[in-house]
């Protein structure tokens, strides 16, 4: 392979990385900000994504609804479907550490039901494609070509991301969110309803999943195991300290480069396992990802 | 009110009496049915070593039940090597790598620990998938029949008695090994791990042994699979059986032997039967999931005990 093929795969493997990059952004802070919250790793978050996928296709297709309805109409289903979940579902289950893997296992049960209902409702049955509102046409950023499709998710990403970041850092229930991320009993001491913090995190979580969804699925053919893409979410969560807003997003981002890089220089069959090595690799090496700090020792 | 000893004894006696004369009153696919549980059985006790006893989330098990169909079906098809040699090795080799594996994330806990194996998991059928010269990839395999001592194993109702042997002898030396100074090891570790530092345990040698038996449970129940099944596909050896062993133990009963049978015979059943109406399979597995960590967190074993308990106090 010379140089100059290399340098075309290289900024090519960067653009594209960074739009697939970007969803998983928004899949790992969804996963991230459920686990700092929760304690336990939400593992609907893929069928929740898939889910979401399908009430925008249902909405826009069958109900041939406009796209300026269709957007917050979903986002708003996502937003309810899961702050319902954790409402009727995980607060009677609890939430301390003792119970982390019945609520694991809830979140399971969870996605086999949104599976299972996506497959029922004759949507789901046959693979589908989303309609585009960006158009097909091309644009060529040194040597790398993407479509306008790809720079529309890649600033919507960017954009919303921004938002979420500025409402997380400076609205009063962002921060309640955060401090019942960092501590929940000082939280509570300080006034915030715990409970109420927890059922808007899972809805926002839900909310974060639609987006990604809606940005995502032009690009990709729908089936009812479209979530597993959520895989891809936690490697870039492990990667980026599983904590860490930010080093979610960076997480994101390498895996996505990363992913395409080795589908161009590897092989298209290698990057189905690339994420797994990747994360047995990060967590082996440096167990708190790359932004995690330091690993707090538990006292007895 | 707990169950005397006798009454023990007599239930055992009474199940076991039912499960030697099941095949000669039922049918092939009931026997088969019945094979498929005990191998759930085993799977589920070997994994409950790890995540119950040990409190190690390791979530790569059907890698190790993978690699001991795989090391059995290939031993005895291409190189003539006799059945039970051939599970032995599947055995070992599935200890060796799971040795490895916790080697290499005894470090870990929680959420790190799950992910990583669970990695792990997913890269093995991957490599499953892909080496098509030794596991024929994406096609899958065909498993030779089993043959033992000079028997032949051809159907399921040869294979049953072989199965429910290897399935009992497995339960009876879980019971006494978790009684031994290594299952109370195991225990330590689970509630502190800094205690059980202070009690003398070994910790890191205590989890790296659990991650290594589990293993070895997972490798004999590939092998046992391989005595009745003649098929293998690597699709059936992902993240989804590996959910499938753990939420047998969950529904069960974390940390109970009798918790994992139970587990394991329940939701391998209702998988069985939901195959019946495949359309709402998905939908009913999951509402079950999710009213058990509802309504019996601690699972069946905790349900009961529970109920127990509060008539025994009733009483007095």
């Amino acid at each position: 392979m010379d140089w100059q093929l290399i340098w075309l795969f290289l900024q090519q493997g960067v653009a594209s990385g960074l739009v697939t990059g970007s969803i998983y952004a928004l899949l790992a802070v969804a996963i991230v900000i459920i686990f700092k919250t929760t304690d336990a790793p939400n593992f609907a978050a893929g069928e929740l994504f898939m889910a979401a996928a399908y009430v925008a296709l249902y909405l826009l297709v069958f109900l041939a609804l406009p796209f300026i309805a269709v957007v917050p109409l979903s986002l708003g289903v996502a937003f309810i479907a899961a702050a319902l979940f954790y409402r009727i579902v995980l607060q009677k289950i609890g939430s301390s550490a003792a119970v982390t893997v019945n609520v694991v296992i809830a979140t399971l049960g969870l996605s086999f039901v949104l599976k299972g209902a996506v497959r029922k409702t004759g949507v789901g049955d046959v693979p589908r494609s989303f309609p585009s509102i960006f158009g097909n046409d091309t644009i060529t950023i040194g040597q790398a070509v993407l479509t306008l499709q790809d720079i529309g998710i890649l600033a919507l990403a960017v954009v919303s991301m921004t938002i979420f970041f500025l409402f997380f850092n400076f609205t009063r229930t962002g921060r309640a969110m955060r401090a019942v991320g960092m501590n929940p009993k000082a939280a509570v001491l300080v006034g915030i309803n715990l409970r109420r913090t927890r059922m808007l995190i899972w809805g926002l979580s839900g909310l974060l999943s639609s987006l990604a969804a809606l940005l995502i699925a032009p690009k990709i053919l729908m089936t009812a195991d479209m979530g597993s893409v959520v895989i891809l979410g936690f490697a870039a969560a492990i990667i980026g300290g599983f904590t860490s807003l930010p080093g979610a997003v960076l997480g994101g981002l390498i895996i996505g480069i990363a992913e395409n890089l080795v589908g161009l220089f590897i092989s298209s069959r290698a990057i189905s396992v690339a994420p797994f090595v990747a994360i047995m690799l990060v967590l082996v090496l440096r167990p708190q990802g790359l932004l995690g700090g330091k690993v707090a020792v538990k006292k007895v | 009110m707990p169950i005397s000893m006798p009454a023990k004894l007599s239930a055992a006696a009474a199940a076991l009496i039912a499960l030697i004369v099941l095949p000669q009153l039922t049918s092939g696919y009931v026997v088969y049915l019945a094979n498929l549980m005990l191998v759930y059985i085993i799977l589920a006790i070997g994994l409950n070593i790890l995540i119950g006893e040990t409190g190690q989330f390791g979530l790569a098990h059907v890698a190790f039940y993978g690699i001991g169909i795989y090391t059995t079906a290939i031993l005895t098809s291409r190189y003539g090597v006799p059945f039970p040699v051939a599970v032995i090795a599947g055995m070992l080799l599935a200890g060796a790598i799971g040795f490895l594996l916790g080697a290499v994330s005894f470090r870990m806990r929680d959420i790190y620990l799950a992910l990583s194996t669970f990695a792990f998991g997913e890269a093995m059928q991957w490599v499953f998938k892909s080496w098509d010269a030794v596991t024929n990839g994406p096609n899958g395999m065909r498993i030779p029949q089993a043959s033992l001592f000079g028997f032949r194993i051809t159907n399921d109702h040869d294979a049953y008695y072989v199965v429910l042997a290897v399935a009992i002898v497995t339960v009876l030396v879980t019971i006494l090994l978790m009684q031994s100074r290594l299952g109370r090891a195991f225990r330590a570790v689970r509630e502190s791990e800094p205690a059980a530092l202070a009690l003398g345990v070994n910790v890191r040698r205590t989890k790296v042994i659990a991650f290594t038996l589990s293993a070895v449970y997972a490798g004999l129940a590939g092998g046992i699979f391989a005595s009745f099944s003649s098929f293998i596909h690597p699709d059936s050896l992902g993240f989804t059986t590996t959910i499938l062993v753990l939420t047998m133990i969950v529904v069960g009963g974390l940390g109970s032997i009798a918790g994992a049978v139970m587990g394991a015979l329940i939701l391998g059943l209702i998988q069985e039967l939901l195959r019946q109406a495949p359309s709402y399979q998905e939908i009913i597995y999951g509402v079950i999931l999710i009213l058990f960590m509802m309504y019996a967190p601690k699972g069946v074993i905790g349900a009961l005990k529970a109920r127990f308990s509060r008539s025994g106090s009733a009483a007095k």
